[in-house]
Parts: structure tokens; C-alpha cells; sequence
């Protein structure tokens, strides 16, 4: 009796524990930005760039999950919940996409062709001295209805990661007393003169001696400001 | 047999027992009629509402919340101006506080509902002046709550009546409102209150007590509020991030509508005038007059939150102390605690460039730090905290290093900075060739007779708790204590959340945004007067009455809220360094210069647009989904 008493008891307790048969977050998501200029991965910097996700096959009105891409275009999620999002291209240098619906499972890759806002062109870089000049041209994809173009930033960093959050400040202030930044100032529209325009920006100051990694970044007045970058190029200063 | 019999006997009872209603008022829940029908159980009902009013206090941190329990509220420096670039405070860049804390106060909202729908039932017992009163200062309270979320989220659902917890889901799922919508609810809610609510003083009224809203009050925060609404027409319709939230019009108001919200503005601070007045109660000093208003009751205050240090339970309210003295000054000058936000030279510039470089480049040189304050304005002074000023008997005399000759001109310095060694004190000997600049972690270390930081110095050892811009803050700082009552918890100056000032300054930006320049001017020369500046002339801008507004309201939690609703954040906040004032002592020369350097922890500043809106709590989504679609970029 006693025992039956003790079994019943256990029995019960597990009664309400409701087990979590739910499989675990075991799926890979991967694939990458294309530009569908040049036809290659996108050139970002570490979350210049997201996919949002939506579970359709969890809710109506699922909370966004976001996959942020790496600086080479790519994006990838090891850990993620197998079943049928809706995914979007978004917050990065691109004209705004459709979302597509996409059923995630196993190890899954999927490649997002994307317009950016703008191509840098004819990129070359020189050093002479401790200076490094950078010079390149503008092209856009698309050209009605192109947000305001705001200016192109030269970004020199220690590493490779170099982009709008990691950057070197003092290469990127012009003049610490007055605050005022080293950049090509363009505010303005799409027009022909920018089109035929070879901007030029010169870093000043690097330390001989040192490996720098640089990029110029342009970007336009859309809802995320991010920024459309060239390649990243190593500088190498020579010991004087 | 005997077994049947007691058997029936219990069932009996049982049967008995089940015919008794259990109808007995609780004794541990006060009931509706207890409260209501006396006086004093309705004002304990009206102040617990003024309690948890969402005000942004000494105790509010923008990550954090309103610290109504015990929370984070000794960390004033937690500080919104520590996000939008006036402070360079403890937080890592904008992005820490931008998205906030899930603020979604309905249940605070339902305790106003049930005052203004249940106290018309016992009107019988009052007063018709009483009641009016009290339900003029819960739809005050009302619209005060709604502004707090709608200036976070844009539209959301307007709830005017005591809803049933046992009625249907869907009922209670009640979908957002436009945004114009809610902001002509907050409006509307401002009217009441001020037709319900008595005239103080007037013939047989009594005077509003401190702490309590009043008919102005009313008209007051309505002129903020509609200011707000009328900025986001005229300046959200160029500069948005598009979404499905913004399409339906829960987010944005049309730009057509921008003038009608100005005009509703002027009016309502228009209403004000002559109930309040701009201090001027320390003159002819009008720095000591400015530092007073801050610390003294005055009629420039119209709506203020007070503490107590008699409080002996923190957790339970907002009444307890606070630490603004503690975390706001070093520690010299306190009896605990520690300073972590400091004012930036950005924001000091909008007063005009100090004059620190000369005609030729070369660095000015004053012959004691204090110098740099001459002929600064009144306002100013009594705002920030200088190189040289004194608190307490102790003298602020932050020094970034010593130089040990200095040549040349300031920005020439500034580049070789970069690349020349600095001796952080004793590193190298005296003679090493090359070293020129000698930095120190110690409030004690002497170079050539000459203190290397000062005890207010930059010192990178002790962490955040020395000046990183070479300023500490003023205002609000209670200069009367003695540094032993300056503790973590210690502090009971009152808080203004709403003084005459901002409603002159509310006046003055829609007067001018409606074409009434002159009415600008003078409200402008107003502030102006009293602040001891220069007054302004016909050709100002609406950036001259903006400026005047950062210089007026800074640190009082208004300028993160302006740059956002003026559309700017995104500019003015665009990988952002935050500037210092650094002084430096010339060893060679015995003088001391003032070089303009990036504060010393370096952070980056970016407001991102999506951030014009917060996200709507991720929990209230899961629980209604007709809050959908969710703010733009979220």
C-alpha cells in the first residue's frame, strides 16, 4: 500500500511535466550577398549587412530573427531552428528586395542577388611617403530615385577588419583642433558630374614601419546609412 | 446503523455548509468604495498615481528605466545627455540606450482609468470644485503617462476605459492608434485637466502643493508635447525609415498637419504666461541666480518631483534620496560614490569658441587655470564646473599632463602627439631625450615642483571616476552641503521637470516655425536676459532658438528627446567623437594652455534612424498580436 501511495506520488509530480519534444535549433543556414554588378559576393563589413528571418511555420506574426553578414559578402548560421522562413535581404548599401520564402533544413544555402546603391570603380591606392592616396569613381546600378549621396570615407585600420566601426580616428579626423573630418563631402543627387568625377583622398601621417589595411566606403541617405566599399587594400610603410 | 447516522449527519452539513454564499468584503484588498469615498482615500489614490509618473528624474536611466524600485537609482550618471553627445558618460555609444528598456505602462494607465470612470460615482460626498480637481489632475496624469510611450513608440492603443480582465481576448487585444491620433488624445486629455482644475489662490481655492499638477501645468506639458508632435510632421516626412508601421500612419505624422500642432503649441504656452515667471531671485549675481534656480523653491518651477531622506525604504517609491551630488563631482569633493559623465567641450562651444589658440596657431597661455573663465557667460559658469572653480573648499584643478617646453601651434602638437613617446610619470628619467609630455595616474606625483593632474586630474588608473573632458558638471549640484552629506543616497534637491524657461522656449520655437518672429525674439531675449548673454537680434534662425534651447535645458534629459524629434539625430550623431578641453601645464614657461583633444576614452557616437522609434516590447507582441506590424526596421 505504502508503496503504491509513493508511486502514485511520483507519478503525479510528472504528471504536469510536459517534455520540451521541440528538436533543437540543429539546422545550418548559409550563402551570400551577390552584387549583381560585378557578380560577385557583396563587399561589406562585419554587419554591414543583415538577413532577417521570420518563422512562418512558428507564428502568423513571428518576432524578426536577423543573420548578420560577414565583411566578405557571406553569411552563415549554424544554429537555427529547421522549418519555413520568409528571409529578406536588409539594412545594407542595396536598393530594398522582396523577402522570399525559403524552407530551412539540414544545411541549407541560399545566394541573395542584391543592387547596390553604388559601385566604387577604378579604386587604386598609392603610397608616397607617409601618406596613402586613395582614389576612385562613382557608378550606380540604378538611378532614379538614388538617395542623396553623402560622401566617400577613407577608413585605415591595423587590421583587415577595417570599415565604418573599426577604423583608426586620427587618420579619418582631418584636423583634431577643429574636429573636422577627412572625407569627400558630395550631399547631392545622382548627376553627370558626379558620374565623371575621380575623387581623391589622401591619409596623412602613417607610421613607417607599419602594415595598414585601407578602404574607401560611400554611402547614401536611406534608412540605414550604410556604406558601398571598394576592396581592402594592405599598405606596407616602409622604415625610413 | 450508528455509521448511516453519522453519515447522514455530515452529509446534512455538508449540504447545509454549501447553501452559504461566501459574501464578506475581503479584509486584505481595499475596495473601491473605501477609497473613494473620503477625501483622503482619494489623494492617497492621486499620489500614488504622481508616484509612478514616467518622469525622466535624477533616478531615470534611458537602458534602465524609471526607478521606482531600487533598481540602478544611485547611477544618475546613467544619463540620457550621456547618449546624445552633450556628456561623455559611462555608456559605450548611443547604441546602449537607443532601443530602451520595454517601457509599456498600461498598468499604471488603468489605475488613472479607474479613478476618472469610479470617482463621478461618490461626486455626492464632495465638492463639485473637489471633484473637478481630482479628475482634472488624473487626466493631467493620464496625458502625462500617454507622451512618455507615445514619444517612444509613436502610435500605440489608446485606452480610455476600465477594461474587464475576465472579458474576451479579442476585446482586450486592442490594435495601435495612429500616431496623430494619439497625440491629439494627449492634447485633448491636457484640455480637460485644464478646464476641470481650480485657478490657485484665486478667490476661495487653495494653493496647488508642491509636487502636484496644476491647471498651468496642464498647459505647460501640452505645449512640449504638441511641439513634439509638430516637429515630427514638419521634419519626420523628409527624414524616415519606411515600413508597413509607417504606410498605416502608426508611426509619422502627415506634414500637412505640422502647423496646426505648431499653433496648438504657441497657444497653450501662450496660456501660461503671466502664472509663472523666470527666476531672478539672486541678483544682481546672475550666476548665482542661475546655480540657485536649480537648488531653491522659486516660481519658475512648475511641475517639480521631490525626495526625502526620512524615506527609509528605497524599494518601495520614487520619494527616497538620491545620488546626483555622489555621481556627479569627483571624489574629493564627496563622501562616496563616483562621478562617470562629464560635460564635453562640444557642448561648451555652443556658447562660442573659448579663446584658446592664438591669431598665429600657437596655443593662448594663461598664467593660472582659472583664467579661462573670464568673461564667460553667467549661464555657463553655472552650468559646468571649470578648470580652477572651487565646490566645498576644494578647487578643480584638472590637468591632462605637463609639458615640459612647448613650440609651435596647437594643431602641430596635436599630429606629433601621436608619434612621440609620453612619459606616464617616471617612466623614463628627466633627461631622456625625445619626451616632452609627462601624463601621471596619480593624484600625487610632482614633476619639477608642479603637480602632474591635480587632484581633479585625468587619471587613467582610477577608472571613469576623474574628468575625461576636462569639465565636471554644475548644475543641480548642491554647493550648500558639506562633502560628508554628499553620499550615495544623501541627496534631496527636488527635480524640475517642468520650469517656465522650456515653456518660453517651447513659445519661441513654434512662434518662429509659425512666421511670428518678433514674439520669437522676445521670448528668446527672455532667457537670454536672465541667462547674462548677449541678447539676440532680427536675423536669428530657428537654429539660433534650437541652440538657445541645448543651452538653456542642457542635462535636464531634453536634448536626446530634441535631436530626435527635430530628425537631426542621425547627423549630429554620425560617427562622433566627443571633444575635451584639456589643460596642460608648461613647465619651462610657468604657464598653462588649453588644447582641444578628443575625450580620453575615445568613444564612437552613430545614431541609426531606425532608432527615431523604439521596438515595441517583444512580450506585448507575443500578447497581441494586432500590435502589428512592428516600428519600421525592427
Amino acid at each position: 500500500m505504502k508503496n503504491f501511495l509513493i508511486a502514485a506520488l511520483v507519478l503525479a509530480a510528472y504528471s504536469c511535466a510536459k517534455t520540451d519534444n521541440y528538436a533543437a535549433p540543429n539546422s545550418t543556414y548559409q550563402g551570400n550577398l551577390i552584387d549583381s554588378v560585378t557578380g560577385k559576393n557583396l563587399l561589406t563589413e562585419t554587419g554591414g549587412a543583415s538577413l532577417m528571418l521570420k518563422q512562418l511555420s512558428w507564428s502568423g506574426t513571428p518576432d524578426p530573427y536577423y543573420i548578420p553578414t560577414k565583411p566578405d559578402g557571406s553569411f552563415e548560421d549554424t544554429r537555427i531552428y529547421s522549418g519555413q522562413y520568409s528571409v529578406l535581404p536588409t539594412q545594407g548599401a542595396f536598393w530594398p528586395t522582396d523577402s522570399v520564402v525559403t524552407q530551412i533544413g539540414g544545411s541549407t544555402s541560399q545566394n541573395f542577388t542584391v543592387v547596390p546603391y553604388l559601385e566604387i570603380t577604378h579604386f587604386t591606392d598609392t603610397l608616397s611617403a607617409d601618406s596613402l592616396v586613395m582614389t576612385c569613381q562613382l557608378m550606380a546600378p540604378r538611378q532614379n530615385g538614388l538617395p542623396e549621396i553623402l560622401e566617400i570615407w577613407p577608413f585605415v585600420n591595423s587590421t583587415e577588419f577595417v570599415g565604418s566601426g573599426a577604423f583608426i580616428t586620427n587618420f579619418t579626423i582631418s584636423d583634431p583642433s577643429n574636429g573636422s573630418y577627412n572625407l569627400a563631402a558630395i550631399n547631392s543627387n545622382w548627376n553627370a558630374t558626379i558620374a565623371a568625377t575621380t575623387y581623391r583622398l589622401v591619409v596623412h601621417g602613417l607610421i613607417a614601419g607599419r602594415t595598414y589595411f585601407a578602404r574607401l566606403g560611400v554611402r547614401v541617405n536611406d534608412s540605414y546609412r550604410k556604406y558601398n566599399f571598394s576592396p581592402i587594400v594592405e599598405v606596407d610603410v616602409p622604415t625610413k | 446503523m450508528k455509521k448511516i447516522k453519522y453519515t447522514i449527519t455530515i452529509l446534512a452539513a455538508y449540504i447545509l455548509a454549501s447553501c452559504h454564499k461566501l459574501n464578506v468584503p475581503p479584509l486584505n484588498i481595499i475596495s473601491e468604495d473605501q477609497v473613494f469615498s473620503s477625501a483622503n482615500g482619494v489623494e492617497a489614490y492621486l499620489a500614488n498615481i504622481y508616484t509612478f509618473l514616467p518622469m525622466e528624474d535624477f533616478v531615470y536611466e534611458p537602458n534602465g528605466g524609471f526607478m521606482t524600485g531600487n533598481g540602478g537609482r544611485w547611477q544618475c550618471f546613467y544619463h540620457t545627455d550621456a547618449i546624445d553627445g552633450e556628456m561623455a558618460g559611462p555608456f559605450g555609444g548611443t547604441g546602449d540606450a537607443a532601443t530602451g528598456f520595454g517601457f509599456w505602462p498600461y498598468d499604471r494607465i488603468r489605475v488613472i482609468n479607474i479613478l476618472i470612470n469610479d470617482l463621478p460615482k461618490y461626486a455626492s460626498l464632495y465638492t463639485p470644485a473637489q471633484v473637478n480637481e481630482w479628475l482634472g489632475e488624473a487626466y493631467f496624469c493620464r496625458a502625462y503617462t500617454y507622451f512618455a510611450i507615445v514619444k517612444r513608440y509613436g502610435g500605440v492603443p489608446i485606452v480610455k476605459t476600465v477594461v474587464d480582465p475576465n472579458a474576451s481576448i479579442a476585446s482586450l487585444q486592442v490594435p495601435r492608434n495612429t500616431e496623430e491620433d494619439c497625440y491629439k488624445f494627449i492634447g485633448a486629455d491636457f484640455d480637460t485637466a485644464y478646464s476641470l482644475m481650480w485657478v490657485p489662490g484665486a478667490s476661495g481655492n487653495p494653493s496647488i502643493e508642491q509636487g502636484a499638477a496644476s491647471k498651468y501645468a496642464a498647459m505647460a506639458y501640452k505645449s512640449r508635447a504638441m511641439l513634439y508632435a509638430a516637429t515630427i510632421a514638419k521634419y519626420g516626412a523628409a527624414n524616415y525609415v519606411d515600413g508597413p508601421a509607417r504606410a498605416a500612419g502608426l508611426v509619422g505624422i502627415p506634414a500637412g498637419d505640422a502647423n496646426t500642432f505648431f499653433q496648438a503649441a504657441y497657444d497653450a504656452a501662450k496660456l501660461v504666461e503671466g502664472q509663472f515667471s523666470l527666476y531672478t531671485g539672486g541678483y544682481p549675481d546672475k550666476e548665482q541666480n542661475y546655480v540657485d534656480l536649480f537648488l531653491k523653491p522659486n516660481n519658475e518651477q512648475i511641475f517639480i518631483r521631490q525626495y526625502s531622506q526620512s524615506d527609509p525604504n528605497l524599494n518601495s517609491d520614487n520619494s527616497g534620496p538620491h545620488s546626483w551630488d555622489a555621481t556627479m563631482t569627483c571624489r574629493i569633493m564627496t563622501g562616496d560614490g563616483l562621478s562617470r559623465a562629464y560635460p564635453d567641450y562640444d557642448y561648451v562651444e555652443r556658447y562660442g569658441e573659448l579663446p584658446i589658440v592664438n591669431a598665429d596657431g600657437t596655443p593662448t597661455r594663461f598664467n593660472n587655470l582659472a583664467d579661462i573663465t573670464n568673461g564667460l557667460e553667467p549661464r555657463l559658469l553655472a552650468t559646468v564646473y571649470f578648470p580652477g572653480m572651487t565646490l566645498r573648499g576644494q578647487t578643480f584643478d584638472q590637468q591632462r599632463g605637463i609639458y615640459k617646453t612647448f613650440t609651435g601651434s596647437a594643431a602641430q602638437e596635436l599630429s606629433d602627439n601621436l608619434n612621440t613617446p609620453n612619459d606616464v610619470y617616471g617612466q623614463y628619467p628627466d633627461t631622456a631625450a625625445g619626451v616632452n609630455l609627462i601624463f601621471s595616474s596619480s593624484s600625487n606625483n610632482v614633476y619639477a615642483g608642479h603637480n602632474v593632474i591635480g587632484r581633479a586630474g585625468f587619471n587613467p588608473s582610477t577608472g571613469d571616476d576623474n574628468t575625461r573632458t576636462g569639465f565636471y558638471l554644475r548644475k543641480y549640484i548642491n554647493y550648500n552641503a558639506p562633502a560628508s552629506a554628499c553620499g550615495l543616497y544623501q541627496s534631496t534637491q527636488s527635480y524640475i521637470d517642468m520650469r517656465y524657461a522650456e515653456v518660453l522656449l517651447n513659445r519661441a520655437e513654434a512662434a518662429y516655425e509659425l512666421g511670428n518672429t518678433a514674439d520669437a525674439l522676445a521670448d528668446i531675449n527672455a532667457i537670454r536676459d536672465r541667462a547674462g548673454a548677449v541678447e539676440a537680434t532680427n536675423s536669428m534662425t530657428i537654429d539660433t532658438i534650437r541652440n538657445e534651447r541645448d543651452k538653456e535645458l542642457a542635462f535636464e534629459h531634453q536634448y536626446w528627446w530634441d535631436i530626435r524629434r527635430w530628425r537631426i539625430a542621425d547627423q549630429v550623431l554620425d560617427n562622433r567623437k566627443l571633444y575635451g578641453l584639456m589643460p596642460y601645464y608648461i613647465s619651462s614657461e610657468n604657464k598653462f594652455i588649453f588644447l582641444k583633444q578628443i575625450e580620453t576614452f575615445q568613444r564612437t557616437y552613430t545614431f541609426q534612424k531606425i532608432w527615431y522609434y523604439e521596438p515595441l516590447p517583444g512580450g506585448e507582441l507575443a500578447k497581441n498580436p494586432n500590435l502589428y506590424p512592428n516600428n519600421p526596421g525592427y
